[in-house]
């Protein structure tokens, strides 16, 4: 029993599958996903087209990113021009709009596995809760990149000028954790 | 703090945030990297951090991580470096501006793509403008070099 009841639980989460309802979770996935379709993330969320985009950024209308910028198969850049000769790594630089954003780390896209620029929200809980299609992530791991990646934290806190999604990385991450308790509901 | 620029380290008494194009002319009197921008969105500023171009506007001093190469460092009179010597051969510069970033640029690309594409090459050449418009001879120089890294 004890061992059913641990296996229930989200790891280190707090967040039960005994105490989570269906709608709860259908709640905190629309939370989930007004984060996840902001465009501070499908900026970079995107699939194998040669740029990301340019949306949100506090000026102008959305394009694709500008200065012929090609991720490239390394989604670094480094076929072309890395990602790294403009975004510099480095922590704690409030870089204003129109600069290249700055954090601690490698700045990089996604694998082309976590593309969703412009889908649904019903299309994308279906692609997040399939680790076949998610980049091989089960809940736990979901929540802890929204807990721990610099890009994400980024996100949230991007500096001057540009828009950004309501909320915290740690509230998103404990949403991802109530959504996996109750299933990861889709609609 | 210390620096490392084009083999020679350097020590420089700046704040943390003093951009490295900064440094590099107005401390240490290293005036072939130009100041264009100061945004990144020119390129006239490139420079070599461990061999990969950075636009040094937007390296702040201490974030520095790796030795600094920058116009005067890649190549001599006496021996150019390869895309040095594409560019003088095709003649690119007009006002001659934006050719030390141009040419930083050209050779951090080729050193990690020796074997690029032509869309590779405008791809990586695109961020670093040129108000004289030699783009079309900017290109002839970056693929001549890029033969001659593939002949050895």
């Amino acid at each position: 029993m004890r061992g059913m009841l641990v296996g229930l639980m989200i790891a280190g989460s707090g967040v039960s599958a005994q105490t989570v309802t269906r709608e709860e979770g259908l709640a905190a996935w629309d939370r989930i996903y007004a984060v996840a379709s902001h465009p501070r993330c499908t900026n970079c969320h995107v699939g194998a087209q040669e740029a990301p985009m340019w949306a949100g950024l506090g000026f102008g209308r959305a394009v694709p990113h500008g200065m012929g910028v090609k991720a490239d198969d390394s989604r670094i850049g480094a076929e072309s021009m890395p990602c790294r000769t403009c975004h510099i790594t480095a922590a704690g630089r409030d870089v204003a709009s129109p600069s290249a954003p700055q954090i601690e780390d490698a700045w990089r896209l996604p694998p082309v596995e976590l593309d969703w620029l412009d889908e649904t929200s019903a299309t994308l809980c279906a692609q997040l809760r399939d680790p076949a299609r998610n980049d091989s992530h089960d809940i736990a791991e979901l929540a802890e990149h929204l807990r721990s990646s610099p890009f994400v934290a980024w996100g949230f806190a991007p500096g001057a000028g540009r828009s950004k999604p309501a909320g915290s990385a740690d509230a998103m991450a404990h949403d991802v954790e109530i959504w996996g308790a109750a299933g990861s509901p889709c609609q | 703090m210390k620096l490392t620029v084009n083999g020679t380290e350097h020590e420089v008494d700046v704040e943390g945030d003093m951009p490295l194009l900064w440094v590099l002319r107005d401390e240490l009197g290293i005036t072939g990297p130009k100041y264009g921008c100061g945004i990144a969105q020119c390129g006239a500023c490139t420079v070599h951090m461990d061999g990969v171009a950075v636009r040094s506007c937007q390296v702040a001093a201490a974030d520095v991580d790796g030795d600094i190469t920058t116009i005067e460092g890649l190549g001599t009179p006496a021996a150019l470096h390869v895309v040095q010597k594409a560019w003088a051969e095709h003649q690119v510069a007009q006002c001659g501006y934006c050719q030390s970033g141009q040419i930083m640029q050209a050779a951090s690309f080729l050193d990690l793509n020796p074997d690029p594409s032509d869309d590779q090459i405008d791809a990586a050449m695109s961020a670093n403008l040129c108000r004289c418009g030699t783009y079309p001879r900017i290109r002839a120089a970056v693929q001549t070099a890029a033969s001659r890294l593939q002949e050895g």
